[in-house]
């Protein structure tokens, strides 16, 4: 049963029937706001970014920056803030042009990339808040920025990288002028001093790039060597220093032999491997930066009457909380005043809520659904629930299930081999030919230029970084390049259950009515009689049951009276002209009326909706058979409706998405491993795993016993992939070889997770396996093909037959039929169906 | 031959310019966020805005 697609005008998300243009009062502000400044053709030029926050502005939001504020040296105030919810180019505008506004603002300006706000503004500093306020009243949120030297540190090197390429490329440019000349003449042709001026100009050229440029893997090979291993960069760094020695040396006594283009072209080459490989891992957000933000959140504090607001970190026991209906509660605690329900899903992943009252035990992280709290914190803030789950994160990053990648795997058997051959092919000119030291050593150079990995080092960073892009497309968000290399490891594949292998929110399934305490399933006709009914007094409320059933058709909905007792249900009176009214929107949907006419009989009607003890129905009449009934409803939730006489079960279960079966059984065709690993009841997952027909289960998992879980299969060398959105499943995530997790997850799950799918579906799981795979096959082709170069060019260079001209030629050649090779994915991407 | 000698050099500085105004660009932090310059330059200045990057 789906609706007419109508979002609300600001914040874009779905609109529920009964709204019109705006789903709250914040939006409607929101717009006003926007469209009073003038800034309305915003809403046209704007893209929503599905994977950012949405712009729903929230109550109590504003926090106080004054402890951010820096003072410049001009008197004026800098503030440097966090935006969250930052859609598109048109945010930036929108943003930048408010805060010009007011007169105060010297200077306003938003990052998009780092997603920053930097402000000047002159006057008090504590009109920092003031400056804001419209913003946040749009609904951006402004988190502290204090991570700011990880930051900096990456955008260091970010930079030095740029630069050392743009220094490479220019000299990879203008040697050339004089490589053509030097490369089809020789000294007789040209004039001993014309081809030593050529050459010198040609040293002039290369030397401050290889000084300057190189540098990164004279560094990277140096501290490899340090640690007594090594990598690609020492045979690199080897290579580069013998050849421009040797070519010092071929110059100064007017030989042919001189290689500084190759050199600058090489390391031209590497730094572009190298610059796609940090542009593949740009995405990939800093998890240290996240953690920061997640507990950069602030709380509203009692302080003897008087209300305040602290970051969380400063929240200390004994501190009595306030916690508006819903917000997250921000410290575990026990309730003080207050009666209300507790959306604990995240934490344990049941859909179920909780009913807390005076004295019940709550934990951080949960969010406080229906009435205000009061909460007396119980633990130090670094010993709640969530803080706990925070530490095993971390703890376990260092743990994450280790893979051998292809690159490194290569790089331990290439690096010996190469240096081997350079010392052989030295022994055999030196020792065996007995030809003088300097050609020896010239061939042994030669070795080592050709074999330089020059598009090996491109062949990997080249395909991640087409294959992310294109896996944009596909509703899949690649955080970790390397994932989609591990991906292709996989045997076993662990799935959540709530939110992960269900929907993860009630959804009706079925009306009952309850006669002589039997369940009867109410034909579509009187169904709809009574969802009418039920919708038309649901929607007035914030319950989740009953926003479950106002959003489970879209049928129209009437308007009454509504009483509303908190955590119990609702009563109205509908008079016969209104019960008519709902008579003939049905005739409209249904030829046939025969609902019951009794209750038409009274004039005035009243109606109870909530609790079987509200509704006074008593539950002997229909616990054992609906138990019955349902033996294939797993999680049940049911809500109940009193007319006169007639008792009414409506019953709510958490369904299985529907392309759940196909992806399952995509895995097991695949020869992997599925494995449910669930925290809700035995029931429920047993029941969920017959119908998904996946053989291994386990049911009643704690946070801790799930990470263990996934620390035994580590012990067994298996390579698994977890998929899972709740904070309960976080530290698995964190533990897995792969981990993905979706876009409406919990904060915790996206930040750790390698990938994101950005559906509510899991069929893009499909997508990511058989395009990993393709990926996979592409790097290793491209492997292939450098090698192969590199084997054909060996035996010239061995033979001492490799002039510069033949080492440009394959190096660059090489290079290029591997950028082309990897193109060929794209196809793959074009196609709709994958 | 000998007008090598000055073309050469000319070469190589006019490249040097290229490339040192590259480095001045990246000092300046032009290449700081590169999504969002690149959408910036399609919005009116519809206010005046102070700064003159």
């Amino acid at each position: 049963m789906s609706k007419g697609i109508s979002n609300c005008k600001h914040c874009q998300l779905k609109l529920d029937n009964n709204q019109q243009d705006f789903c709250c009062i914040g939006c409607a502000k929101a717009y006003e706001i926007i469209e009073s400044l003038g800034f309305k053709n915003y809403y046209q030029i704007r893209q929503i970014d599905i994977f950012e926050r949405n712009l729903k502005p929230e109550i109590d939001n504003d926090f106080d920056i004054s402890e951010f504020i820096a003072k410049n040296p001009d008197d004026s105030w800098h503030l440097e803030l966090m935006i969250q919810g930052l859609q598109c180019g048109a945010c930036v505008w929108l943003i930048e042009n408010i805060l010009y506004k007011n007169p105060q603002v010297l200077s306003a300006r938003i990052n998009l990339t780092r997603k920053i706000l930097i402000l000047d503004y002159q006057g008090k500093a504590s009109d920092g808040n003031k400056i804001i306020s419209p913003l946040n009243q749009i609904g951006y949120k402004f988190l502290p920025f204090d991570q700011e030297i990880i930051a900096q540190e990456e955008k260091k090197y970010n930079d030095s990288l740029l630069k050392a390429l743009a220094v490479a490329g220019f000299g990879a440019g203008n040697i050339m002028l004089f490589s053509f000349a030097l490369w089809f003449t020789n000294v007789a042709e040209m004039g001993l001093a014309t081809h030593q001026i050529f050459q010198f100009f040609s040293a002039l050229i290369a030397l401050p790039v290889i000084v300057y440029s190189a540098r990164i893997f004279f560094i990277s090979a140096y501290r490899s060597l340090v640690l007594r291993s090594t990598n690609m960069d020492v045979p690199i760094s080897l290579a580069i220093i013998l050849a421009v020695i040797v070519s010092i040396f071929q110059a100064f006594n007017g030989q042919d032999h001189v290689y500084f283009d190759s050199v600058v072209m090489l390391i031209f080459f590497l730094l572009i491997g190298r610059f796609l490989d940090m542009k593949a891992r740009k995405k990939a957000f800093n998890i240290a930066t996240q953690f920061s933000l997640l507990n950069a959140s602030f709380a509203r504090v009692d302080d003897n009457g008087k209300v305040k607001i602290l970051p969380i970190k400063k929240l200390q026991k004994e501190m009595i909380l306030l916690v508006a209906s819903g917000e997250k509660i921000a410290s575990d605690g026990i309730v003080i005043e207050g009666e209300s329900q507790i959306d604990d899903s995240l934490l344990t992943g049941e859909i179920a809520l909780k009913k807390v009252i005076k004295n019940s035990q709550v934990f951080a992280g949960t969010i406080n659904v229906l009435q205000p709290l009061k909460i007396k914190i119980t633990s130090a803030i670094n010993s709640t629930i969530l803080s706990q789950i925070i530490e095993l994160i971390n703890q376990s990053e260092n743990n994450k299930n280790s893979c051998e990648l292809i690159a490194q795997k290569l790089a331990k058997i290439y690096t010996p081999l190469v240096h081997i051959l350079a010392f052989i092919t030295f022994i055999i000119w030196y020792y065996i030919n007995e030809q003088s030291f300097q050609l020896a050593l010239m061939n042994a150079t030669a070795v080592l230029i050709i074999t330089c990995p020059c598009a090996l080092a491109l062949a990997i960073p080249i395909v991640q970084t087409i294959v992310i892009s294109g896996f944009i497309g596909k509703k899949i968000l690649v955080k970790n390049g390397e994932a989609l290399e591990i991906i292709n490891k996989i045997n076993t594949v662990i799935f959540d259950k709530t939110g992960t292998l269900t929907q993860g929110t009630p959804v009706l399934k079925a009306i009952y009515s309850i006669e002589n305490n039997s369940l009867k399933l109410l034909n579509k006709n009187d169904a709809d009689f009574y969802l009418i009914i039920a919708i038309s007094m649901a929607k007035k409320s914030m319950h989740p049951i009953s926003q479950a059933l106002t959003s489970s058709c879209d049928y129209k909905t009437f308007d009454v009276e509504v009483l509303e007792e908190k955590s119990q249900g609702l009563t109205a009176n509908f008079d016969s002209e209104l019960l008519k009214k709902i008579l003939d929107e049905l005739k409209d949907r249904h030829q046939i009326i025969d609902i019951n006419k009794k209750i038409l009989i009274e004039k005035d009607l009243k109606i109870w909706l909530g609790r079987s003890d509200f509704c006074k129905i008593s539950k002997d009449s229909y616990q054992k058979e609906l138990l019955l009934k349902n033996n294939d409803n797993y999680q049940q939730l049911t809500t109940f409706m009193k007319i006169n006489q007639q008792q009414i079960i409506f019953v709510f279960d958490d369904k299985i998405k529907e392309d759940a079966k196909e992806v399952i059984s995509f895995l097991q065709k695949q020869n992997k491993k599925v494995i449910l690993l669930s925290g809700d009841n035995q029931r429920n997952v047993e029941l969920v795993a017959k119908k998904l027909a996946i053989k291994e289960f386990y049911y009643e998992k704690s946070i801790l016993q799930k990470a263990q879980f996934l620390k035994n299969l580590q012990q067994k060398n298996q390579q698994f992939m977890m998929i899972g959105d709740g904070l309960n499943d976080a530290p698995a995530l964190s533990l897995a070889s792969v981990s993905v997790s979706f876009a409406k997850a919990s904060d915790l799950s996206k930040n750790i997770a390698d990938i994101l799918i950005n559906s509510s579906q899991l069929s893009p799981l499909i997508s990511l396996f058989i395009g990993s795979k393709k990926a996979f096959k592409l790097m290793k082709q491209n492997l292939f093909l450098a090698l192969l170069y590199n084997l054909i060019a060996l035996p010239f260079a061995l033979m001492g037959m490799v002039v510069p001209l033949i080492a440009a030629i394959a190096m660059s050649s090489s290079s290029l039929l591997v950028i082309l090779n990897s193109l060929r994915i794209n196809n793959f991407f074009a196609n709709k169906k994958t | 031959m000998s007008v090598l000698i000055f073309l050469i050099p000319l070469a190589i500085f006019l490249s040097l310019i290229g490339l040192l105004a590259f480095l001045w660009a990246l000092k300046n932090k032009q290449y700081d966020d590169l999504d969002g310059s690149s959408k910036r330059i399609l919005f009116d200045d519809s206010t005046d805005n102070k700064e003159n990057l």
